[in-house]
């Protein structure tokens, strides 16, 4: 080290000590109070650190529990509740959306008490505020009533979550053309709908719309809805979905889409046709909350998407800086979120995060659900050149049809040999709890067979994968029966 | 639709015992006789506006239409010159004057015109107290402006703005009927009551009156809710917030029509805080003021 970088060291960390002896201190500073934040303060604190968790809105909890999963998820029960399956009964017209969701307070509030409850007792200091960098080390923190006060954190953890994306030629007024933060505030349910995007967020609502009898219009560009999911059990979905009134329309852009102050959202679409709704729902991304943070103030910038770039460990480009859950981008799951924030605590304090997470499961929560695990079709084959796929349809398997859930698929993906299980792909009403079970099985290295060996109660729908092995089997007895191409071919 | 809430029971319930502080005997008598009309529910309670109720229902007809929104609009000869008389103000802009029902339905369109007519047929056709005119203006004035802030406030939250309009419009409509039924009850008992005394009697009395109203009206879950607990919400208590933005809008709407606080009481207000809005945010909402007022001008008969 040269002498001028040395000074420039020392001087440095006379810096950080004045900072610091001005400042509040904490040994970890976590900005954000989701899931990603709150399992980033536990993890400190359980490590024996002094933490400071703020966050900007009104609660702890970020949108998670306030405006995104868990209001969805409420409202999503309660169609399944004011509809039967058998029948798709329509609602009364007219109906208040807050009637569908009058659960909501209760949930959400009990939800926020248990989280606040949990930092208090674990000594995390819940500080409401807007955070910004003043240095790489300190941090603004202002209140809603207009006071301030800086702190100072050894590390900090950037977990300030995301919102909706607000295209600049789409006007939202949160009144009649509506974000996925402001759809849930409408007075009445509407006649109409037109869903823009085809993502988790869009599909989730879209299909929870036509089940309560909203005539509902899902747009996109691309050529079907969910492109990361399995084309089979994405089709499965679009079908269910147009059985409860709705329509998808894949592979048009938006010319224009407004409100056309009158009675109607307007969408003009490339081809020139148009589609007429009374709310709309504009679903086309998210984007990070980084605007009250002053990146620069700490060196950081974002990247190209507006995310805060981070590596495999979610350490940014100051090493004393992490950051977590949406902020970082894809996959932006509440589930994932959780585990970034534990092990981004973990790294930093050289702690033992455990096995990384090989296996992340996806739940999307559309009627009817989706999961998925593993590879798909697509990706198996590249990687093991041939494939087994075996398959169980809902309406095979007592459960199903006991509990009226027969349009459900449930897809395992082996290998060649059709005995290594490779992935598990389900649609279908119990998806998002079922698919855990092709996630231990993966990860324990369980082979098909051990589907086909071991007893499941009965009547379940995880009989379901009994159902796919057995597929799975027949077929690799067919394959091994087959004579070989060559004797085939004489 | 929601019944009288409970808290508006117990203010009825207390508001009959409690001895008025004014003393005075007018003020005494018609204080017991509207609390305990208002605790029995035995109050001469007006229809929602006729047309303004069609037109509503008409905003949520499939197969509504420009022109059957203009034919029923012809029916109200009043409020029919009052939608010209505003689609042809300075803030509508309109680039030729404005002649027929159907050019105003047109460039104002279905949802403002809709405002406009709840707003208007309420203002002229509802409540009618002879020798109270300008106290029912006032009070039309400053709902307006309620209505205009919780607008704002809403959008500045990026939720409930549909409903946060009605809630701000609505959330004083037991005023005028207060104002109507001691009017009535002063002629049956034969007593004048002072102007201040109304207007003290109208405070105290209105939630509860508004309570029966909206009941009868079957306004919307949040409407009740803003009627009834605007002014007696609890702070940092979860609930819906439609109560809280009222609150707000409505002491926006006191500074604005009123001048009743400075801007200092103003800020200091519990609702800010409560509705998670920062003093930046407090500065975006003041800075629509303008909007609001233009709002109150253009529609106020």
């Amino acid at each position: 080290m040269s002498a001028q970088s040395i000074d420039h060291a020392a001087a440095s960390a006379r810096s950080i000590d004045h900072a610091a002896a001005s400042a509040e201190r904490f040994d970890v500073v976590v900005i954000g109070s989701g899931p990603a934040g709150q399992k980033a303060a536990i993890q400190a604190v359980k490590a024996g650190r002094t933490v400071a968790l703020l966050e900007r809105e009104a609660a702890i909890g970020g949108n998670c529990v306030h405006r995104g999963t868990i209001p969805s998820k409420t409202l999503r029960a309660a169609a399944l509740r004011a509809t039967t399956p058998l029948d798709g009964a329509q609602l009364a017209p007219n109906i208040e959306v807050r009637s569908l969701t009058s659960q909501l307070e209760s949930v959400v509030a009990a939800h926020a008490d248990y989280m606040q409850r949990q930092m208090q007792r674990n000594g995390v200091a819940y500080l409401p505020g807007r955070a910004g960098f003043v240095s790489p080390h300190e941090l603004a923190l202002r209140s809603v009533d207009g006071s301030s006060r800086t702190l100072f954190g050894d590390l900090i953890v950037i977990a300030t979550g995301s919102r909706p994306r607000e295209p600049r030629e789409i006007p939202i007024d949160h009144e009649n053309v509506l974000d996925s933060d402001s759809i849930l505030s409408m007075i009445y349910l509407p006649r109409s709908l037109t869903v823009l995007g085809a993502g988790v967020i869009a599909c989730e609502y879209a299909s929870i719309f036509a089940r309560l009898g909203v005539d509902v219009t899902m747009i996109d560009s691309g050529p079907r809805p969910l492109r990361f999911a399995d084309g089979e059990i994405v089709d499965r979905f679009v079908a269910g979905f147009s059985r409860n009134g709705g329509r998808f329309i894949g592979g048009r852009k938006i010319a224009s889409a407004a409100w056309d102050g009158i009675s109607a959202v307007r969408t003009v679409l490339d081809d020139g046709s148009e589609v007429v709704s009374e709310k709309m729902l504009v679903a086309l991304g998210r984007v990070a909350n980084v605007e009250d943070l002053d990146l620069a103030a700490a060196g950081l910038a974002m990247d190209d998407r507006g995310q805060v770039p981070a590596d495999e460990n979610c350490r940014t480009a100051v090493p004393h800086i992490y950051a977590v859950g949406d902020v970082i981008g894809a996959p932006a799951l509440a589930s994932t979120s959780m585990e970034q924030g534990r092990r981004a605590i973990c790294h930093a304090l050289g702690l033992p995060p455990g096995h990384a997470p090989e296996l992340s499961p996806i739940g999307i929560y559309t009627i009817p659900e989706i999961a998925t695990v593993g590879l798909d079709e697509g990706q198996a084959l590249e990687r093991h050149g041939a494939i087994i796929v075996g398959r169980a349809r809902f309406d095979e398997v007592a459960r199903g049809q006991i509990g009226g859930i027969t349009d459900g698929l449930l897809k395992l993906v082996a290998d060649g040999s059709g005995r290594l299980l490779l992935g598990a792909h389900i649609v279908g009403e119990g998806a998002t709890e079922l698919i855990h079970v092709a996630q231990m099985a993966l990860l324990a290295g369980f082979g098909i067979d051990a589907f086909i060996e071991n007893i499941f109660n009965f009547p379940t729908l995880a009989e379901a994968y009994r159902v796919a092995a057995l597929d799975v089997a027949e077929q690799r007895q067919a394959l091994a029966a087959a004579p070989p191409a060559a004797d085939r071919a004489a | 639709m929601r019944a009288t809430t409970p808290m508006t029971q117990l203010m009825i319930g207390a508001l009959a015992s409690a001895p008025p502080s004014a003393g005075v005997q007018p003020y005494t008598l018609l204080h017991g006789a509207l609390a305990t009309r208002l605790e029995r529910g035995d109050v001469e309670l007006p229809l929602p506006p006729r047309v303004a109720t069609e037109v509503l229902a008409l905003t949520r007809d499939d197969d509504a239409d420009i022109g059957r929104l203009a034919k029923l609009l012809h029916q109200d000869p009043a409020l029919a010159g009052h939608v010209l008389r505003i689609a042809n103000s300075p803030g509508y802009l309109p680039r030729s004057p404005i002649v027929s029902l159907q050019q105003a339905v047109t460039h104002l369109g279905f949802t403002l015109l809709s405002e406009i007519a709840l707003v208007a047929s309420m203002q002229s056709g509802v409540f009618k107290v002879r020798g109270y005119e300008s106290e029912l203006r006032g009070i039309w004035q400053h709902a307006l402006a309620s209505g205009g802030f919780a607008r704002e406030i809403a959008r500045k939250l990026r939720s409930n703005v549909e409903s946060a309009f009605l809630c701000g419009l609505m959330h004083t409509i037991g005023k005028p009927l207060v104002l109507q039924t001691l009017v009535n009850e002063s002629g049956k008992l034969g007593v004048a009551a002072s102007r201040n005394d109304v207007r003290q009697l109208i405070d105290q009395f209105h939630i509860a009156a508004g309570g029966l109203l909206a009941k009868r009206w079957a306004l919307p879950g949040a409407v009740c809710d803003a009627i009834s607990s605007y002014a007696s919400y609890t702070s940092g208590t979860a609930g819906p917030r439609e109560p809280v933005i009222t609150a707000l809008a409505d002491r926006l709407a006191f500074h604005l029509v009123d001048k009743e606080t400075d801007e200092s009481a103003l800020r200091a207000h519990r609702a800010w805080v409560d509705l998670n809005l920062y003093p930046e945010d407090a500065d975006h909402i003041l800075a629509r003021t303008d909007t609001v007022r233009g709002l109150v001008e253009s529609m106020l008969l």
